[in-house]
């Protein structure tokens, strides 16, 4: 049987890998698929791909999450086959801080290089780091939340996920704005809402049920937990500006709790031109060109009143459609 | 005599999923991706990708073939990663911890088998149970956290590819997975208790009548198993560089997928250890193939999901012709 296997084996080793100049397969990972903002990332990376191709450069996009979202070993799966699969470089959102940081290498070993986009690895061997400045996001949205309590009343913390650079420094930077006020309390912020809308949407339950009455202002690092804690907040009837909520991250739903003033501000990333610059940086590494270690792709809070101008509105609702066919 | 005869009956037996392992080769054959998928470094790729489901599936075709089944070890897996993470931080050597992580997995694993021989209780609904407490001890034990291993503990480079582009060198970690198999192979067919553990899954009163002692045989396939989970878990540990109390979820479905795929009767009394690595395979490749082809994640999920069925499907119908 070994040798059967040996056989097949041997039979397709001599066919040569297929390979040319300005011919680039690039591997682009996200965290998962069904959040909107991986959308707009594929939009961004789609983008970098007809832009490439009007300067003649040929790129063949795979767009691949991992089997089970926030599962970091799919991930690192995903990350292997596609450094077997030889691609000519890969674009990856981590899910983990550490847990990537060997396939990362891995693939940098194998002669694929890897830029890294959204959440930071513990690592040197990425070619760079495009990405929100996310502790910033988080001290714009604690400085918004001081503001519209008057600088006093009781405060809310909902983590997102232990592990998740990304979001964690945005809870770092909202707690370093909050305690520049002295005013206001903070009377959690050990408690995380998780990857998926319904145990989000239940730790949210469960924290109001503790502290629904008492509770004047509450941020949520990221789409899902914000989705669901403006849920749990009309439910027992403080929404509408009766508790401040600062979420982060625009999905279509959010953008319509903002419009109708359930949710106050909301922190926005640019995820389209990360996943844009994501593609671009790399493919300029290719070439041989040098590329920054650190690229910005900037963030901005998003209120009602200046949700209209054409700049937020872009932010708000992402061209995804003019890219992604579905 | 008497071998050889088993010996044909065992390759009959894992002929159904060898084939379907060739078949899935061959599709992916006639892809253009070929060039890639079937590369040496490729197949390293896929064998340490196999490695913690393979592991897991070694104990599994011995509870299942017992008529038993175990829904705890995706929890157990994490509970001893994060375990394992904790003792290397504290300073624990390797080898300790490698010990300790075993026979937790091995207790935990006892203590599921002792209630259910003792207590005459539903597999199903005590490892259920201990799904959730193991899964939650986990995230207590990590205070909710990962937790990070040293990097350069030498546990960490169990499952590190070197030289990612060649087929060799061979991580330790699948070395250690096919030793490991092997030794089932001759527990489960070439020992007394093996004989013991096929007679109670083919027919439990039958084998009390003829005076093997079910209970304490039950119990010790959930402690054996137990062990192999526990190692899985540091296997685990080792890949992620950390203890993540959050992983494995769905790895038992996993795992009785690749059991089942492998010729295993949930029923009880059939299955091989060769069949359910074949079938841990199967699946590692199809999810490696489909990958590098580029194809959406939901078809994974729905070719899986069909294999499993087919599988299935196919080896009761083979079984009914024979018979009939």
């Amino acid at each position: 049987m070994k040798s059967l296997l040996g056989a097949v084996l041997a039979a397709f080793l001599s066919i040569p890998a297929l390979a040319a100049d300005k011919n680039y397969t690039i591997a682009v990972i996200p965290k998962g698929t069904t959040h909107e903002f991986w959308k707009s990332i594929h939009a961004g990376a789609v983008k970098a791909e007809q832009e490439l191709a009007a300067q003649g450069i040929t790129v063949k996009l795979f767009w691949k999450g991992p089997l089970r979202e926030d599962d970091r070993d799919q991930q690192i799966q995903v990350v292997e086959n596609f450094t077997s699969r030889k691609v000519s470089g890969i674009v990856l959102a981590p899910l983990d801080s550490q847990a990537l940081v060997a396939p990362v290498a891995t693939a940098a070993q194998a002669g694929v290089p890897v830029v890294v986009i959204d959440s930071d690895l513990k690592s040197d061997k990425q070619l760079s780091f495009v990405a929100t400045d996310n502790f910033k996001g988080g001290q714009m949205a604690g400085e918004f939340l001081a503001k519209a309590l008057g600088g006093k009343g009781n405060v809310i913390l909902l983590r997102y996920q232990v592990g998740s650079a990304s979001t964690e420094a945005r809870e770092e930077g909202f707690l370093d704005a909050i305690k520049k006020h002295p005013g206001l309390k903070l009377i959690s912020s050990d408690q995380h809402a998780g990857a998926t809308r319904e145990v989000a949407y239940q730790a949210s339950q469960n924290l109001l049920n503790r502290f629904g009455r008492e509770v004047n202002g509450i941020f949520c690092p990221n789409e899902t937990a914000t989705i669901a804690m403006t849920k749990a907040l009309r439910d027992i009837g403080r929404a509408g500006g009766q508790v401040k909520l600062v979420g982060f991250d625009s999905g279509s739903q959010s953008v319509l709790d903002l419009k109708n003033g359930d949710v106050q501000a909301l922190v926005v990333q640019d995820p389209l031109k990360m996943g844009y610059l994501g593609v671009v940086t790399l493919v300029q590494a290719l070439q041989g060109k040098k590329v920054e270690k650190r690229i910005d792709t900037g963030v901005s809070l998003v209120t009602k009143e200046n949700m209209g101008q054409p700049d937020m509105a872009a932010l708000l609702a992402p061209p995804i459609a003019k890219y992604l066919k579905e | 005599m008497n071998l050889s005869r088993g010996t044909i009956s065992r390759l009959l037996q894992s002929g159904g999923p060898f084939l379907g392992l060739l078949l899935v080769c061959g599709l992916f054959a006639l892809t253009e991706e070929r060039s890639f998928i079937f590369t040496g470094g490729n197949f390293k790729n896929i064998l340490v990708q196999t490695v913690i489901v393979a592991v897991g599936a070694l104990g599994m075709t011995l509870i299942i073939v017992g008529g038993g089944i175990d829904l705890s070890v995706g929890s157990v897996v994490a509970f001893t990663g994060v375990l394992g993470a904790r003792l290397l931080v504290a300073g624990w050597s390797p080898w300790s911890t490698t010990l300790v992580l075993v026979l937790v997995g091995g207790a935990i694993g006892l203590f599921n088998g002792a209630i259910i021989a003792g207590f005459r209780m539903m597999p199903f609904i005590v490892t259920l149970g201990m799904m959730g407490i193991v899964r939650g001890s986990a995230k207590w034990l990590g205070n909710n956290q990962t937790v990070n291993a040293p990097p350069d503990s030498p546990v960490s480079h169990l499952m590190a590819r070197v030289n990612p582009t060649e087929f060799w060198p061979l991580p330790p970690g699948v070395w250690i997975a096919l030793g490991l198999a092997v030794l089932m192979a001759i527990l489960l067919r070439e020992t007394v208790f093996g004989r013991h553990v096929f007679a109670i899954g083919a027919n439990e009163t039958a084998a009390r009548y003829s005076g093997v002692r079910v209970g304490p045989v039950k119990a010790a396939t959930y402690a054996i198993s137990g062990l192999l989970i526990g190692f899985a878990g540091l296997l685990q540990m080792s890949r992620l560089t950390q203890g993540d109390p959050t992983v494995a979820v769905g790895l038992e479905l996993d795992i009785i997928a690749a059991v089942v795929i492998g010729g295993a009767s949930l029923s009880g009394g059939a299955g091989s250890v060769l069949g359910s690595l074949i079938g841990a395979l199967i699946m590692a490749l199809l999810r490696n193939g489909t990958n590098q082809l580029g194809w959406q994640t939901y078809s994974q999920e729905i070719i899986i999901g069909t294999v499993i069925v087919l599988a299935v499907g196919l080896d009761q119908w083979r079984q009914s012709r024979r018979r009939g």
